[in-house]
C-alpha cells in the first residue's frame, strides 16, 4: 500500500516538475516516460492519422475564434466610440435655454451626424449577415445612447417622438446599395428610449428653473406617453430584465416631473408670470423650487 | 384620418432589417410585403433628415420656445401606430421563441434518455449494445434540429438572436455524440461531421463551433471516469488508447486562443482530467498490467511483454 501512495505521489511530482523519469520509480530504466507538461506541439505525439486531422481542424477552428474574437474588438470599440460621443450631443442639447434654443440644437444635430457618419459607420461592415444578432452584446449600449441622443434632438426640436424608420433612414446613406444598410433593431430602440426618458427628466426640471414651464409640461406628458406605449411592450422584448428595470427608472423620472409641476403649480401666486415673454419673469423672492 | 403616404422601399428596408438582415433588401422588396401581412398599413414618412414633418397634434398652443404647435392631452396617432406595430412584432418574436423553447425541451429529454443509456458503458456492458441504443435517438434529434431550423427558417438572419434558447442543450448533445463516435471509432467527431450527424447545414440553420468545442470539453470529462470503470472490469489497454486520445484533444485545444469566457473556464478543466488518466495510465502501468503492447507505443518508451516482471510488495 505504501508503495502505491510513494508511487502516485512520485508520479505527482513528476508532473509538476516536468523532468526526465524519477530514477526511484520501480521500473527498470527510463521505461515510463510521462509525457513531460511543457508546451506540447502537435508533433511530440505519434504523427499517426487521427492526430494530423486534429491539427488541421482545429487549426479552421482557431482561425474562425481569432476572427470571431477580433471582430468583437473592433465592434466593441465602435460601440464605445459612439457612446462616447452621442453622450456629448447629449450634454449639448442639456445647454438649451429660453434664448439660444436654434443655435444649441443645430450644433447638437450637426454633432449627431458626424456621430453617425464617423463611427455609426464603422458597425456596417462589421454588422452583416448573422453577426447582426451574434455580436448584439458588443454594440447594444453604443446604439441605445445613439438613439437616445438623436431622440433627445428630436423632441426638443419639434417636441415629437423620433421613430425607429426614421432614424434608421438617417442610417441608409452610409452603406453602399450592394450590402446590407446597418439597420437599428426593435429593441435596442426601445432600450434607448427608455433612457431618453431620464435625459427628459433632467431637462425638464432644468426648465423648470429656468421658468419654461410650459415647457416642463409638454415633457411631463411626452414621458407619460411613452411610459404608458412601453408597459404593453416591455413583457415580449427578448430578456426583458434589463427593460424592466428601466422601466422602474421611468416611473420614478416620470413623477418627479410631476412633483416638479406640482410645486410650481401650487406656489403659481408666488410665481412671477412664467411663461410669459417677460426675461425678467423668474421666481422672485421665492426658494429655490423644491423637487 | 390617416396619412396615405407609403413608402414601401424604406418600409420594407426598415422592418427587413430587423427581421431578414440576412436578405438584400433591394432585392426582395415583393418577397416581403406577404411575409409581412400584420404591417401593410404602416405610414411614415420618406426624407432621410432627423427632422421630418410629423403631423400636427391636435392640442392648446405651446410654449414659444418650440415651433411645433402641440401640448396634446392624448398621446399621438403616430406615436401609437409605432408602438402597436412594435408590439405586433415583438408578439410574433416572442411566439416564435416559445415554439423553439418547446422543441428544445424535447431535445432535452431525448438527450438525457440518451445519456442515460451510454452510462451503461461504464458498467462494462458491451459498447456496441449501447451505441445500438443511443444511435437510435439520433434520428430523433435529427427530426428536432429540422423543426428548429424550419422555425427559424420565418425570420432569416436570426439564428443567434435565439441562439441561447437552445445553446446548453446543443452542447450536451455534441457532448453525447462525440463519446459515442470515440467509442466506436477511438476518433474525436469533427464539427462537420457533428452538424452532418444532425442533419444541419451550416447555411441555413447550422451548428455553432464554440457549442461543437464545448460540448467536445463536456466529452473529456467523461473520459476519466470511464478509464477507471474499464480498468476495474479489466480492460487493462484502455488507459493507453485515452491517454492517447485525449494528450491529442488537449494538444489540439490548445492550438485555439481563447477569451475567458465559458469556453475557456471548460478547457481549463480538460487538462485535469488529462492529467487523472495520466494517473491511471500509469498506474496500470507499473504493475504490468497491461498485456502485451504494440508498436504504437514506441514513441512513449513503454517495456512491455513477458519478461518485465514486478512484483509490488503492498
Amino acid at each position: 500500500m505504501l508503495l502505491t501512495r510513494l508511487a502516485s505521489s512520485t508520479v505527482h511530482r513528476l508532473f509538476i516538475v516536468a523532468s526526465k523519469p524519477n530514477p526511484h520509480l520501480l521500473h527498470q530504466g527510463a521505461a515510463l516516460q510521462i509525457p513531460p507538461k511543457t508546451a506540447r506541439t502537435m508533433s511530440t505525439t505519434s504523427e499517426s492519422s487521427s492526430s494530423s486531422s486534429f491539427k488541421e481542424a482545429f487549426g479552421n477552428y482557431a482561425d474562425y475564434l481569432n476572427n470571431l474574437n477580433e471582430k468583437r474588438e473592433r465592434v466593441v470599440k465602435a460601440s464605445r466610440d459612439i457612446t462616447m460621443n452621442s453622450k456629448k450631443v447629449i450634454f449639448q442639447v442639456h445647454r438649451i435655454s429660453k434664448y439660444n434654443r436654434d443655435e444649441v440644437l443645430d450644433k447638437a444635430e450637426k454633432d449627431l451626424a458626424a456621430v453617425t457618419k464617423q463611427y455609426m459607420v464603422k458597425l456596417v461592415k462589421e454588422l452583416q449577415g448573422t453577426d447582426f444578432w451574434k455580436l448584439r452584446r458588443a454594440y447594444s449600449p453604443g446604439v441605445q445612447e445613439y438613439v437616445e441622443a438623436a431622440t433627445f434632438c428630436k423632441f426638443c426640436r419639434t417636441g415629437t417622438l423620433l421613430h425607429l424608420d426614421e432614424i434608421n433612414a438617417t442610417l441608409l446613406p452610409l452603406s453602399e446599395p450592394s450590402i446590407e444598410p446597418l439597420q437599428i433593431n426593435v429593441l435596442d430602440y426601445l432600450l434607448g428610449l427608455a433612457d431618453l426618458t431620464g435625459e427628459l427628466m433632467r431637462l425638464a426640471i432644468g426648465r423648470i428653473s429656468d421658468g419654461e414651464l410650459e415647457y416642463a409640461k409638454k415633457i411631463c406628458q411626452f414621458v407619460r406617453d411613452i411610459y404608458r406605449e412601453l408597459t404593453l411592450i416591455v413583457p415580449y422584448i427578448d430578456d426583458g430584465s434589463d427593460m424592466k428595470i428601466k422601466m422602474d427608472t421611468m416611473l420614478q423620472s416620470v413623477v418627479k416631473i410631476e412633483n416638479a409641476c406640482f410645486s410650481v403649480h401650487v406656489r403659481g401666486s408666488e410665481y412671477m408670470p412664467l411663461g410669459s415673454s417677460e426675461p425678467s419673469s423668474f421666481l422672485l423672492g421665492v426658494s429655490d423650487v423644491e423637487l | 384620418m390617416k396619412s396615405a403616404f407609403r413608402n414601401a422601399y424604406l418600409f420594407t428596408v426598415s422592418l427587413s432589417r430587423s427581421l431578414n438582415p440576412n436578405t438584400n433588401p433591394y432585392l426582395n422588396l415583393s418577397s416581403f410585403s406577404h411575409k409581412l401581412p400584420l404591417l401593410s398599413t404602416t405610414t411614415y414618412l420618406s426624407p432621410p433628415l432627423l427632422i421630418s414633418r410629423h403631423r400636427k397634434v391636435p392640442g392648446r398652443s405651446f410654449s414659444t420656445t418650440l415651433s411645433m404647435s402641440g401640448g396634446a392631452d392624448s398621446p399621438s396617432p403616430s406615436l401609437d401606430k409605432q408602438f402597436e406595430e412594435f408590439r405586433s412584432k415583438l408578439e410574433e418574436s416572442g411566439s416564435l421563441r416559445e415554439k423553439i423553447r418547446a422543441v428544445v425541451l424535447e431535445i432535452e429529454s431525448t438527450t438525457r434518455l440518451m445519456h442515460s443509456g451510454l452510462l451503461l458503458v461504464h458498467q462494462s456492458r458491451p459498447v456496441p449494445e449501447v451505441l445500438e441504443k443511443a444511435k437510435a435517438q439520433i434520428g430523433v434529434l435529427q427530426g428536432f434540429y429540422n423543426r428548429l431550423a424550419e422555425i427559424t427558417r420565418e425570420c432569416p438572419g436570426q439564428y443567434y438572436r435565439y441562439h441561447g434558447d437552445w445553446k446548453s442543450e446543443t452542447q450536451t448533445v455534441v457532448s453525447l455524440l462525440t463519446f459515442m463516435h470515440w467509442l466506436e471509432t477511438g476518433n474525436l467527431l469533427m464539427h462537420s461531421e457533428a452538424e452532418e450527424k444532425l442533419g444541419l447545414n451550416s447555411l441555413e440553420f447550422g451548428l455553432d463551433i464554440e457549442d461543437y468545442l464545448i460540448g467536445v470539453c463536456f466529452m473529456s470529462n467523461e473520459m476519466p471516469r470511464y478509464v477507471v470503470n474499464q480498468v476495474t472490469s479489466g480492460d487493462y489497454d484502455c488507459p493507453r488508447k485515452v491517454l492517447k486520445f485525449l494528450t491529442d484533444l488537449h494538444a489540439a485545444f490548445r492550438m485555439l486562443n481563447l477569451r475567458n469566457d465559458f469556453l475557456r473556464k471548460k478547457f481549463d478543466g480538460m487538462k485535469y482530467d488529462l492529467r487523472r488518466v495520466e494517473e491511471v495510465y500509469y498506474d496500470v502501468k507499473i504493475r504490468g498490467l497491461t498485456g502485451t503492447g504494440d508498436s504504437k507505443d514506441a514513441n512513449q518508451g513503454v517495456v512491455e511483454g513477458e519478461d518485465y516482471d514486478v512484483k509490488i510488495v503492498g
